[in-house]
């Protein structure tokens, strides 16, 4: 038998390479936002098709926008992963102020329509900087944390937290309350793990309970925001149609399409609720009572244990990162993640309030999908490159 | 990694192993753990049925021709429950993406035209990349939605743009209260568009398709629940054809048009000192099969565009429609139009003077230009001596004194006491049809033949005790220029009838629109047959005089239609026809024609009637002659050509 020898090439260097980054490519948590995608496609379709060709829309308008937009996520995607984190590490800060003056230009453009606009127009397409000022605040909060060893003093964590604080309040100014959370939930949990002390966390805390008490009791919120949340604490279904709140009124439509589901769904493209737009907002945040009522239990709970997995191998690759800055990233992404998916999921079924927050790589946003690639691309590239 | 660091991405790990419980646990209990029959129960209750409209039929003409379609419309609405500052709001954030003013939309908005039950249509026509627009941020634009409209489209225009023959196809519009009453039990509901006019009422039940009903179960806050527990598919209107050619139908309306927009350039010769032109406001024409009684082709000047129904007629555009300068458009003149029809009505003054005895159609009668009726001179028109005539002649020269001294004749049978003898030339009007409705499917008038009876309710209904009795009396001039056409009111379409029932040997048809209704597949479903009136009797002799009458009008130069016939194939195209020129109390004279072609063996009966527009020969001829040279093809034909000056 011959021996082929291959002359040796750059690339079966590489290749031989045991610590080369491309052979340590999760390959599972590179298959999750596919497969989420895909199936979050196929929900779009499902839940916008009639009501999109009643408005005399293609069919398939919102599949196309998000087929793009998930190429564009992809390539941001690798883009992220071909770029050592480290050399993140050390250009935080520039990550931190690059974002500043995109959540000050939403602002003004959207002083100049009445009501608030979380938004850019670029052309036909619209781009949120909130979406990416989550992975801002992650990569921001974990540089700083591990700039300092993950020694966090009062005046170092009053550092962290005042930083942490700018962005979430420009945030808040766009009246994107749900962003503002997932955006404190990123920078909480990279401060928990970064060594937050428990004494600061219990101080933080309470400053924390006074300021929502103060921003309650001064009326800074939106009469929408506060129906958001009496609807989610008052559900009992005794109200008229009429008494019902435009959010009370979502609430019933959407666990209403969920419990119609019952074990195994429907079936793709039967639901009632799903056919007849009763659901609002499905294609976008309330994605997941599609999946809820076409799919039952079985297609509901595969989507949580998708997400559940996705969880596991970000959890996974903290633990594994070679260095502590790409623990605090990954954990940032996880952190995002997991309280963007609870919170989406939570509110479909009534056991958290609304807010307009996307199910991460299933529901109709450009923005959002970007954002959701890039962060994987972070994790990925922490964990391809764990042995260098 | 530091333990503290591994305690510490433990701890958070747990919390979102927690978090992912809570997420089973309840989809588990909303899925699986609620017991499926009291979820049905506790969400449904009642069933309510949701019907929404099917796509109206077409109309067609004869051929096939299609003069009204449908097409879509995208519209915006917005609801009437928004609260008023919200939908300032909205309006404003839609006027900025349509590029107009919100107060446009604000008007559009309160247009008392539109459905209180609907959501209110603010615009029309909306482009898709607005549509995508506010589907992609609707919670910008509360309240508002995206409707496909489902509008009449007229795909025949004429050359102003104005939709081809919109009398007679009517409008659409949202069925009226009253309506709604009336046919509740039809399965109308509110909201529902029906036909308001024309042939668009007339054939309503055909047109209308059957709604599309879905029966769903609601839950007690009026929210569907589940799939429709039954569906009844409905399906689109059926399309009616038209007995109207639309190639006809536009040369009625072009040369009625340009007949008197031309009218308006010449002399009215009434006005002996200085100049003045005539006005002409408003006319119509008719073509009607003389063999069957279909309408070949019907027009009406002023027009008006339908198509200011689509998007529910505003208040401003209803009241302009109003405005007497604009001699109310929406009237069909054709039909609903009253003339005197002046000496048109001769057809009907000759058969009754010679059924009467009143003179033979042979006998000679000396025209001397006027004649002097117990003190009162009546003359005829320019008081022009025409001589020896008989009935012949009368008809063809139009002689006036020829009928004043039958009609007086008959007036001295009625004072005698002969009734019957005595208001023949009623009788003989009436079995021509004036006096009543023709039976076609458009609003129409009855008109009116003047008689003691009729005279003496009129008088009473306009004046009061001893005046009233001082008009009330059947003189002799009432019957003397009721043989003249005066004081006699017909409709065109009554006019073209009686014409018609003389020129084919004597049926009156009741003429018709409809020829056939077919469904949306072609198939045709019923044919709509002619319908016979009633058949008249004519002496053949008398018959024979009073057809070289009317061809003598036409075609022999002494007629009173030979001028404007100059240089028509009369040779090839026969055609007969009588003139007429009607007083009008404080107005310019009323131009009517009616003739027929081919004269020997006639088809169609064409008659036009221009109001204020001079003599009969002078304008309402000339329109004739244009319609029935595109009718027979006759090719480079000119506008039509008014006369300065005719006899008459």
């Amino acid at each position: 038998m011959a021996t082929i020898t291959l002359a040796p090439g750059a690339a079966t260097r590489r290749r031989d390479d045991a610590t080369s980054p491309l052979r340590h490519v999760d390959l599972v948590l590179l298959t999750l936002p596919f497969a989420i995608s895909a199936l979050g496609l196929l929900m779009i379709y499902s839940s916008s098709r009639t009501r999109l060709g009643d408005n005399g829309v293609s069919e398939l308008y919102y599949v196309q926008r998000q087929g793009i937009a998930i190429v564009i996520g992809v390539i941001a995607m690798v883009v992220v992963m071909l770029v050592d984190y480290r050399r993140l590490r050390d250009l935080w800060a520039l990550a931190y102020i690059a974002i500043l003056p995109l959540l000050v230009g939403v602002l003004v453009v959207g002083a100049s329509r009445k009501g608030a606009q979380a938004w850019f127009d670029i052309g036909p397409l619209q781009f949120q900087p909130s979406e990416i000022a989550k992975l801002s605040i992650i990569v921001a909060v974990a540089g700083y944390c591990h700039a300092h060893r993950g020694d966090l003093d009062a005046w170092r964590l009053a550092t962290a937290v005042v930083m942490a604080a700018l962005l979430i309040g420009l945030v808040l100014m766009q009246n994107d309350l749900g962003s503002a959370a997932v955006l404190l939930v990123c920078a909480g949990s990279v401060l928990v793990v970064a060594g937050i002390r428990p004494h600061h966390l219990a101080v933080l805390f309470l400053l924390g309970i006074t300021a929502v008490g103060a921003v309650v009791v001064t009326g800074t919120l939106d009469d929408y925001q506060i129906d958001r949340l009496s609807g989610f604490i008052d559900q009992s279904p005794d109200g008229t149609a009429s008494e019902q709140t435009q959010s009370e009124y979502n609430l019933e439509q959407s666990k209403n399409a969920i419990v119609a589901g019952g074990l195994d769904g429907e079936g793709l493209f039967n639901g009632t609720n799903t056919k007849l737009s009763y659901v609002p907002e499905q294609h976008t945040d309330f994605i997941f009572t599609v999946v809820g009522e076409e799919f039952g239990f079985i297609g509901g709970a595969t989507v949580i244990g998708l997400f559940g997995l996705l969880a596991w191998r970000l959890w996974r690759i903290a633990l594994l990162s070679s260095d502590f800055f790409g623990t605090l990233v990954v954990m940032g992404v996880l952190a995002m993640f997991a309280f963007q998916v609870f919170e989406n999921i939570g509110m479909t079924m009534g056991i958290m309030p609304i807010t307009g927050l996307p199910l991460p790589f299933m529901s109709y946003g450009g923005s959002a999908i970007i954002a959701s690639f890039a962060a994987v691309g972070l994790a990925l590239n922490v964990h391809m490159r764990r042995f260098t | 990694m530091s333990d503290n660091g591994r305690v510490r991405v433990s701890i958070v790990g747990v919390v979102i192993v927690a978090l992912f419980c809570a997420l089973f646990a309840r989809l588990w209990f909303l899925q699986v753990g609620t017991d499926a029959e009291v979820r049905v129960e506790a969400t449904t209750r009642t069933t309510r049925v949701v019907q929404s409209e099917m796509p109206r039929g077409r109309i067609l003409d004869r051929n096939g021709v299609e003069l009204v379609t449908n097409r879509t419309s995208w519209a915006i609405t917005v609801d009437r429950g928004l609260p008023e500052e919200e939908r300032m709001v909205v309006l404003g954030q839609l006027g900025e993406l349509l590029g107009v003013t919100s107060e446009e939309l604000a008007e559009n908005f309160d247009d008392v035209q539109q459905s209180p039950l609907k959501p209110a249509v603010v615009a029309f026509d909306v482009a898709e990349p607005i549509r995508i627009a506010i589907l992609e941020h609707i919670d910008c634009y509360p309240g508002t939605h995206v409707e496909r409209l489902t509008v009449r489209q007229y795909p025949q225009l004429l050359a102003n743009e104005a939709p081809l023959a919109s009398h007679l196809l009517g409008y659409v519009g949202e069925i009226s209260g009253d309506q709604l009453a009336d046919r509740v039990d039809e399965g109308y509901v509110g909201g529902d568009t029906i036909g308001r006019s024309g042939v668009e009422r007339a054939y309503e039940d055909d047109l209308r398709g059957e709604p599309r009903r879905e029966t769903v179960e609601v839950d007690p806050t009026g929210s569907p629940v589940g799939s429709p527990v039954d569906v009844e598919p409905g399906h689109v209107g059926h399309d009616v054809y038209l007995t109207i050619d639309a190639n006809w139908q536009r040369a009625a309306e072009e040369s009625l048009a340009q007949g008197i927009e031309a009218a308006r350039t010449i002399q009215n010769e009434n006005v002996v000192e200085g100049y003045e032109e005539l006005k002409a406001p408003a006319g119509s024409v008719v073509v009607l099969d003389a063999r069957d009684g279909s309408v070949a082709a019907m027009a009406s000047y002023p027009t008006y565009d339908p198509r200011v129904f689509v998007d529910g007629i505003s208040q401003v555009e209803w009241d302009l429609l109003g405005l007497p300068e604009l001699h109310n458009p929406l009237l069909n003149r054709a039909s609903q139009g009253e003339y005197d029809p002046g000496s048109t009505f001769k057809l009907v003054s000759s058969v009754a003077m010679t059924r009467y005895g009143i003179r033979g159609a042979g006998d000679w009668f000396d025209d001397n230009g006027f004649v002097e009726i117990r003190g009162t001179d009546f003359q005829n028109a320019g008081r022009a001596a025409l001589g020896s005539v008989d009935l012949t002649q009368a008809i063809s020269k139009s002689s006036d004194t020829y009928f004043y001294t039958g009609g007086f004749e008959f007036w001295k049978i009625w004072k005698a006491g002969d009734t019957e003898r005595g208001l023949g030339m009623q009788t003989v009007a009436r079995e021509f049809g004036f006096g009543a409705t023709t039976g076609i499917e458009l609003d129409e008038t009855d008109g009116r033949i003047p008689d003691p009876d009729q005279k003496r309710e009129l008088s009473y209904a306009i004046n009061e005790g001893d005046a009233a009795e001082e008009n009330a009396t059947w003189f002799p001039a009432d019957q003397i220029y009721m043989a003249i056409g005066q004081s006699v009111l017909v409709s065109p379409l009554q006019l073209a009838n009686a014409y018609a029932a003389f020129a084919n040997g004597g049926t009156l048809f009741e003429p018709r629109l409809g020829l056939q209704v077919a469904d949306v597949d072609g198939q045709v479903l019923s044919t709509l047959e002619s319908k016979v009136i009633s058949r008249l009797e004519f002496d053949p002799y008398v018959r024979a005089q009073m057809l070289s009458g009317f061809n003598g009008a036409v075609q022999d130069d002494s007629g009173t239609a030979f001028a404007p016939f100059a240089g028509f194939p009369l040779d090839t195209i026969p055609v007969a026809g009588k003139t007429g020129t009607a007083q009008v109390a404080g107005k310019g004279d009323t131009s009517l024609f009616v003739g027929w072609f081919p004269a020997n063996n006639p088809q169609y009966v064409v008659a036009a009637v221009v109001e204020q527009g001079g003599r009969g020969a002078q304008v309402a001829a000339p329109i004739v002659r244009r319609v029935i040279e595109a009718m027979n093809n006759i090719a480079g034909t000119a506008p039509v050509e008014v006369l300065d000056e005719a006899k008459d």
